[in-house]
């Protein structure tokens, strides 16, 4: 009798993981956040174990805290969050269309591409003492270093998109007419917004790490200098910086489901190849 | 009526160009048909693009009803190889793509092409959500839009089955005659010639030229795949690309 009914209880979950409707979609996704707390608990449990000293505090230790720590936290994560966002749009609205047209237009690629092959290795963080001694440590500079690594990550990315166009597309529009504008807007944008899309959510990360660099160095108030300030300031508390270090977390998230939320919409096309006819 | 003279299309520069036409001529009346066959890598594309005023020949000239011809211009329609449907536009969006870029033409006609190619009922989906065959129709259908007078195919049903093939070379058939456009055909399919070519022009490996030309005259009879004029078209195209 047991083993049926086991059967039975692998195939409900098998169905709900298959199942494609939002409901299944938010089982899925709190499944995964269970198998990360899960594996997350063990590792506190292991370092607890081995060093005697509680290093890495359980997550409910941390989810407490955050909770505790309220409007203080809130207020370091709204900081961190429009510093981010604000650097994402400045690099994505500079960076995708100097990218397509350098990847599009021959002789701006010719001029263009030593520069960037100069450029981009070398990493960025490089310049933030640079741009600290000439602008001084205020958000200006933070947003700015956040924004350079993204927008050398975009450039490069959009420009080899550019270049690897369908030329039977950019044909087709042509001969029915289309100006040099039209055919950027009707299948050089719409052509590389999906790799766009996935060069954003690497930069995504990038410009996380970025921020948190630019957080700590220079002033550090806690009371509103951003998630990175507020870890570093948390350094001597273990659950303090551990509620930090999830609210880095959380912005990472929010801006990950936003970004697949707009891809939902801006490539429709891509999404309903699935739909059975 | 569309007149090419002496057209030599080159690609890349001095001692590395590529000639992929070489100082060919012909001459399309209006509602003439004309098939332009030759083997892979010919050239055929080139002059194709040439005469939908896509490249700028490197030396000839081309012009239609006596105008010579600089840009693409509304009374020639070019249907590609893939049928170069954009993936990010339904079926409606592709059909009207001319519309979509400003150019005015009779909107009423949108519908009707696409009712007649078979089209209505799935003109809200995406190219992906297509057969093969319904992906040429729909590039068919934005070739009409602008209610063309020439009307060039670059291997239009390249990749496709036989039956699906045949069904949409009945289908030209029957569009050529009713909307009475001049038509190229472009292709590398003897049937396919004979069957849709009032006259055809066999060419040379590249660079191409016209090595001979074919007529054709009894071409749209009823069954005409049946007949033994469609078979000795077919025989003599066959011993003018061997030659
Ligand atoms: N944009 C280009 N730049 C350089 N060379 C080109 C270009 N387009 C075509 N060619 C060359 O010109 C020659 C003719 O090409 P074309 O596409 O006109 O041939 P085709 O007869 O249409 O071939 P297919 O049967 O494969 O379609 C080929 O050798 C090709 O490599
Ligand atoms: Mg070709």
């Amino acid at each position: 009798m047991a083993k049926p009914r086991a059967k039975r209880a692998l195939a409900y979950v098998t169905d709900r993981v298959r199942d494609r409707s939002f409901a299944g979609r938010i089982a899925i996704y709190i499944g995964s956040l269970a198998l990360l707390f899960g594996l997350w608990e063990v590792a506190s449990l292991v370092i607890l174990k081995v060093k005697g000293v509680e290093y890495l505090p359980n997550p409910v230790k941390a989810i407490t805290e955050m909770q505790r720590l309220g409007p203080l936290l809130f207020r370091n994560f709204w900081t961190s969050a429009w510093r981010l966002v604000l650097a994402i749009l400045i690099a994505f609205s500079t960076g995708y269309p100097l990218g397509l047209l350098i990847g599009q237009e021959r002789w701006l690629d010719r001029f263009f591409s030593p520069i960037i092959y100069i450029v981009y290795p070398i990493p960025q963080v490089a310049f933030i003492l640079l741009l600290f001694l000439v602008f001084g440590i205020g958000n200006p500079v933070k947003v700015a270093i956040v924004a350079i690594a993204i927008f050398f990550q975009l450039l490069v990315s959009a420009r080899g998109a550019a270049k690897e166009i369908d030329p039977e597309h950019v044909t087709s529009v042509l001969s029915a007419g289309a100006s040099r504008f039209q055919t950027y807007w009707h299948v050089v944008i719409p052509e590389t917004l999906p790799s766009i899309l996935t060069s954003l959510r690497v930069s995504v990360g990038l410009g996380m790490a970025f921020l948190y660099i630019a957080e700590i160095s220079g002033s550090v108030s806690p009371g509103r200098g951003g998630l990175g300030a507020f870890i570093k300031a948390s350094s001597f508390n273990t659950t303090q910086q551990a509620a930090g270090i999830l609210a880095m977390a959380l912005l990472g998230l929010v801006l990950y489901v936003i970004i697949d939320i707009i891809e939902r919409v801006v490539c429709r096309w891509r999404y309903t190849a699935r739909r059975s006819t | 009526m569309i007149d090419v003279r002496d057209v030599v299309v080159e690609y890349g520069k001095k001692a590395a160009a590529v000639r992929a036409v070489d100082g060919l001529s012909l001459r399309v009346a209006p509602g003439e048909s004309l098939a332009l066959i030759g083997p892979s890598g010919c050239g055929k594309s080139s002059l194709l693009f040439a005469m939908a005023g896509l490249i700028r020949p490197t030396a000839g000239t081309i012009s239609v009803n006596g105008e010579s011809l600089t840009r693409p211009r509304r009374e020639i329609a070019l249907i590609l190889q893939n049928a170069g449907l954009l993936p990010w536009k339904t079926v409606w969006q592709n059909a009207n793509l001319s519309l979509l870029l400003g150019r005015e033409y009779p909107r009423v006609t949108a519908q009707a092409v696409l009712d007649e190619l078979g089209l209505g009922e799935v003109k809200r989906r995406y190219p992906s959500e297509l057969s093969e065959g319904m992906k040429r129709r729909v590039g068919v259908a934005r070739a009409l839009s602008t209610s063309p007078s020439v009307m060039l195919m670059d291997e239009p049903l390249a990749s496709l089955d036989t039956l699906t093939k045949e069904r949409i070379q009945d289908l030209f058939l029957r569009l050529w005659v009713r909307h009475a456009f001049a038509l190229v055909l472009v292709t590398h399919d003897i049937e396919e010639a004979a069957f849709l070519g009032q006259r055809v022009a066999v060419l040379s490996d590249r660079p191409a030229q016209i090595k001979e030309i074919v007529e054709n005259p009894a071409m749209g009879e009823l069954n005409y795949r049946d007949t033994a004029a469609f078979a000795d078209t077919v025989q003599r195209l066959r011993a003018g690309l061997e030659r």
